[in-house]
């Protein structure tokens, strides 16, 4: 039987877990479908957890395992009707370089999910990049140069690869 | 286990985009979760574990399989 101390931390990373799960299938429906999965495959596999090591880590782990054995088909079918929560937020920045989180996220859909996780873990959820190699099953090497292509193509996808860092003129200045 | 982590954010070498398209990726990416992170959690969420704790499993968890130690 798990701890009360257990549960409090699961309490505690649900928010975390169900944000990766998001940002990894695409689709809000099918990660709570996930972290459902995740959760009770937690409780039951709690002996499994070293006390002292990272929790989060450890559910990312268990979440990502369900979501390639299982959900990955399933979110190519899904992700069109029902996606990311439709945001109109601007992504502060200085008034050349903001971005809609929504063209953002859009773009993060079409990332092939090795890379879209490896941004998510290091970029977002606070992970090493040794927490998200052992996570990804991959060296710290492969987990980098992801990283790298990750990047890359959202500053493609987003047109940001000119000089000023900002999204493409066309889009800004269409009214001349 | 090492002991050292090093929580660096400082600016990656990586062959990469430019710097400030680099940074607005950074700064659209922490956004992009922020904002899920601070959505309202699911009440079946909390009602889940807290069904676990008392005891009676929703539903069966398969307890067999791939785990590595």
């Amino acid at each position: 039987m798990p701890t009360a101390s257990f549960k409090d931390g699961l309490l505690g990373e649900i928010k975390n877990l169900r944000a990766f799960a998001i940002s990894l299938s695409g689709s809000v429906s099918l990660a709570d479908d996930l972290v459902q999965e995740a959760l009770l495959r937690a409780w039951s596999n709690s002996e499994k957890f070293q006390p002292g090591t990272s929790l989060r880590a450890w559910l990312f782990t268990i979440l990502r395992n369900i979501y390639y054995s299982n959900y990955r088909k399933r979110a190519r079918e899904v992700q069109d009707s029902d996606g990311f929560y439709a945001r109109r937020l601007t992504v502060p920045g200085d008034q050349e370089s903001h971005l809609d989180l929504e063209d953002f996220r859009r773009a993060l859909t079409r990332l092939p999910a090795e890379q879209r996780e490896v941004l998510t873990l290091i970029g977002a959820s606070g992970l090493s990049y040794e927490e998200a190699a052992v996570i990804c099953e991959v060296g710290i090497g492969t987990i980098k140069s992801r990283l790298s292509r990750a990047r890359s193509k959202l500053a493609e996808l987003l047109a940001l690869d000119n000089a000023s860092g900002a999204p493409a003129e066309r889009k800004v200045r269409r009214a001349g | 286990m090492n002991g050292t982590r090093k929580n660096a954010n400082a600016a990656p070498d990586l062959a990469a985009p430019d710097p400030k398209a680099l940074e607005a990726i950074g700064r659209a990416l922490e956004a992009h979760y922020a904002d899920l992170v601070q959505a309202p959690l699911p009440e079946k969420f909390v009602e889940l574990l807290a069904r676990l704790e008392a005891g009676d499993r929703a539903s069966e968890p398969q307890g067999s399989g791939d785990a590595n130690g």
